[in-house]
């Protein structure tokens, strides 16, 4: 016997989350496009996407926010903080790979400067990850050793039941339990089936590719250059990465007032690593994305001892160009050989 | 012999002769409904080429990659009539020499990819003149009337939602051909004429000034609106662009090498009936 | 009893004629509604379309641009480059959903100070009665208020 949540009682946890001063969020179809986004019903939610376009990023990390506002006088400078919005709140339906894209981020923004912004926000989180079963022909959670049950960064874990009407329920930290038990009136002990998971096809070895990375040799390597001939360098890999993290601040406004905002910034572009000379380090758009990829598999698990990749497959899924981290990793495993 | 075959035999011709130095064409993509542009320089590589209905993608930007025309040698490349347009523009505007450009056409009426026979960018008129008179698709063209029927506020409301999608990757950017600067007024800095935040409003912004630099100039290849990861459709403001600059000036972009950039000339009784 | 709403509204000029007009509206005496604030420019071939979207996100609730008549440019054809763009740059508005009737354009020459006074007057009450561009003022809102989520 396990604790199962049937979808039709969906509806009313919602509810009870909600007048428990939640805020609910979970996987919609919104404007023609599938993201993460607050609901006041349960039917708003769409549990029949493999994955949504947007990642739970956005929910930590938005691509636009607001630091603090400023004035300046002749005599003063007044700054008035922006932080982000406090209050609790439960994201219903992430993939594992989205919520162990939040873990993998944690280390960075905690490393020597604490972010608020993040740590407020993961802080006053509960993620329920629903996991997987389904996948399509860009998941790769496997080959980064994860599966589609993973439960790294999830509060609750639920496996759907063979009859798609509900879903077994894990609860794995105290935050999950704490969301779930003024719900527990709505969990029943039975004895369904969980469905079984979604089959995702290994496509590299991965220790493979990192020792190649990691050999300086490679740095150089022609590779570079020819797999990234077709990268047209736009930033839609990165912002749509769950564990791509890097970011510009900017000061919008003029000489007396303004706003101060954080907002994503992309290794892809040439943008990024300009210098006010004019000389531009990474010159070139193979330097870019040899620079991904080093860091999401050398340089970041180098410093946090673990990869900055959940395999979640939105790279190379919406790629304008069909690139990806998926080809440049089967590459890479096929020259390692 | 299939299309596909022909032009592997001709890229393989010149590649091997040396008339050209690179063919840009399709090759097998990750999936069985995708295909990803091909850069081959050796003849041995050409049949790795793909040329089938899926190959939609327009691959004139890559010409104009920093370095690749600069040492006069030709470049082969597949395009269709959309892409050859580009290329016309391209050369109008001094992007590059329409000379140095080897053109392996092809349309795809329906599903069946069809060659077109000529090989230099001036001897397509005719199939450019054709594609003047094509219809848009049919879902494009029910959504594009639909927001031309709205009040202004509705009009105003719908690319609000579809703006606010908007995440600046500039996507929609680095896909067009015709987005060639090296440094975009985005990303200028000195003064900052368009804010980096992808707020609502940064984001009407931005995209109000990408959909003006292209007016006039735009081919409506779908390059953007296929590479938008936040699917706006922002194939319609184009098109919009593209049917005032022919209803206004009679221009059709990308006819000919020698065509004069539509907003870089006048005549001296262009319409002026809103100028009080 | 409610206000008035006195709108706001940008003027860029060309400097050769109507920079020249207003200056001769001024020297003439002539009264006409202070809600235009002008900037002067070399010519209208320099008003770039990025100048009146940039008013308007500063909040501006209309726009005004007036240059030479055809035929009078400095440039000898500067306003002739701009009228084009006016017109692809109105089209543009419209199909986005900026009301066109926000931004007006005119030609006013160095000797028409009566036609800049009405010009402005018409402009500002055309511009009263359209009211604030509230749809826009939201937005500008939205940016100074802190993340939704």
């Amino acid at each position: 016997m396990t604790k199962i949540l049937f979808r039709d009682k969906l509806d009313k946890c919602v509810k009870q989350w909600k007048s428990d001063g939640l805020t609910v969020i979970g996987p919609v179809q919104r404007a023609n496009i599938s993201t993460y986004a607050a609901v006041d019903h349960a039917a708003e939610f769409d549990f029949d996407l493999v994955l949504p376009d947007r990642s739970i990023k956005d929910l930590f990390f938005p691509q636009s926010e607001p630091m603090l506002r400023y004035t300046i006088k002749k005599e003063s400078i007044n700054t008035d903080e922006c932080l982000p919005p406090s209050g609790p709140r439960i994201i219903f339906g992430a993939r594992p790979c989205d919520a162990s894209g939040m873990a993998i981020d944690d280390p960075l923004f905690g490393w020597d400067y604490k972010d608020e912004y993040w740590f407020q926000r993961r802080n006053e989180s509960v993620i329920v990850t629903i996991a997987c079963t389904k996948a399509d022909d860009f998941c790769m959670c496997t080959s980064l050793k994860m599966a589609p049950d993973s439960s790294k960064g999830s509060d609750i874990l639920l496996r759907p039941l063979a009859g798609n009407n509900g879903w077994q329920v894990e609860e794995l930290t105290d935050r999950g339990r704490e969301a779930f038990k003024t719900i527990s009136d709505l969990l029943q002990e039975s004895a369904d089936t969980a469905a079984s998971l979604a089959v995702v096809e290994k496509k590299f070895d991965l220790d493979a590719c990192v020792a190649w990375l990691q050999n300086p040799e490679n740095f150089e390597s022609r590779f570079w250059k020819e797999i990234s001939m077709r990268c047209i360098g736009c930033a839609s890999c990165t912002y749509l990465c769950p564990t791509c993290h890097c970011f510009d601040i900017q000061d919008e406004g003029d000489t007396y007032t303004g706003i101060r905002r954080k907002n994503w910034d992309s290794c892809s572009f040439a943008l990024f690593t300009m210098h006010t000379s004019g000389h531009n380090p990474r010159s070139t758009q193979s330097a870019r994305w040899r620079q991904r990829i080093m860091h999401k598999f050398n340089y970041f698990p180098g410093k946090f001892s673990v990869n900055s990749c959940s395999g979640c497959g939105r790279c190379s899924r919406q790629c304008p160009v069909d690139m990806g981290i998926t080809e440049t990793l089967q590459e890479i495993s096929t020259l390692s050989l | 012999m299939s299309i596909e075959e022909q032009y592997r035999t001709r890229a393989k011709e010149l590649l091997s002769g040396g008339a050209v130095k690179m063919v840009i064409g399709y090759s097998k993509g990750s999936n069985a409904s995708r295909r990803r542009p091909l850069f081959i320089s050796s003849p041995d590589d050409v049949d790795r080429l793909v040329l089938d209905d899926a190959c939609i993608q327009n691959l004139s930007g890559y010409l104009v990659s920093e370095g690749l025309l600069s040492d006069e040698k030709r470049v082969a490349v597949f395009l269709r009539p959309e892409g050859i347009r580009a290329i016309n523009i391209l050369a109008a505007e001094s992007q590059l020499d329409a000379e140095q450009i080897v053109v392996f056409g092809f349309d795809v009426i329906g599903n069946e990819v069809q060659a077109l026979k000529v090989i230099h960018v001036e001897e397509f008129s005719d199939v450019i003149n054709s594609i003047k008179e094509r219809a848009p698709e049919a879902a494009e063209e029910e959504l594009f009337e639909r927001i031309e029927k709205m009040s202004p506020k509705e009009r105003f409301s719908f690319w609000q939602e579809e703006f606010s999608k908007c995440i600046k990757c500039y996507a929609c950017r680095q896909a067009c051909p015709m987005c060639y600067c090296r440094r975009c007024i985005v990303d200028s800095n000195q003064p900052q004429w368009v804010n980096t935040s992808s707020h609502t409003l940064g984001n009407f912004e931005w995209n109000i000034v990408r959909a003006f630099h292209l007016s006039g100039r735009c081919v409506e290849c779908g390059n953007c609106d296929r590479a938008c990861p936040v699917n706006i459709p922002l194939r319609l403001i184009n098109h919009r662009m593209a049917e005032e600059v022919l209803g206004a000036f009679d221009h059709f972009a990308g006819t000919s090498k020698t065509q004069e950039p539509v907003l870089a000339s006048f005549k001296k009784d262009d319409s002026e009936t809103f100028i009080l | 009893m409610s206000e008035t709403f006195e709108p706001e509204i940008i003027a860029f000029v060309c400097t050769y004629c109507t920079y020249a007009g207003a200056d001769l509206a001024g020297t003439s005496r002539l009264k006409y509604a202070p809600n235009v604030r002008i900037i002067r420019l070399p010519c209208t071939g320099r008003i770039s379309p990025m100048f009146i979207l940039k008013a308007l996100q500063k909040g501006a609730d209309g726009v005004l641009i007036s240059g030479c008549h055809p035929g009078d440019c400095h440039f000898t054809h500067g306003n002739y480059h701009a009228r084009r763009r006016w017109m692809v740059f109105r089209a543009l508005l419209d199909f986005i959903g900026i009301p066109p009737e926000r931004v007006k354009y005119s030609w006013i020459s160095a000797a028409e100070g009566v036609k800049f006074a009405e010009f402005i007057n018409t402009v500002t009450e055309d511009i009263r009665k359209l009211g604030p561009f509230e749809q826009y003022t939201q937005l500008i809102e939205q940016t100074q208020a802190p993340a939704s989520l």
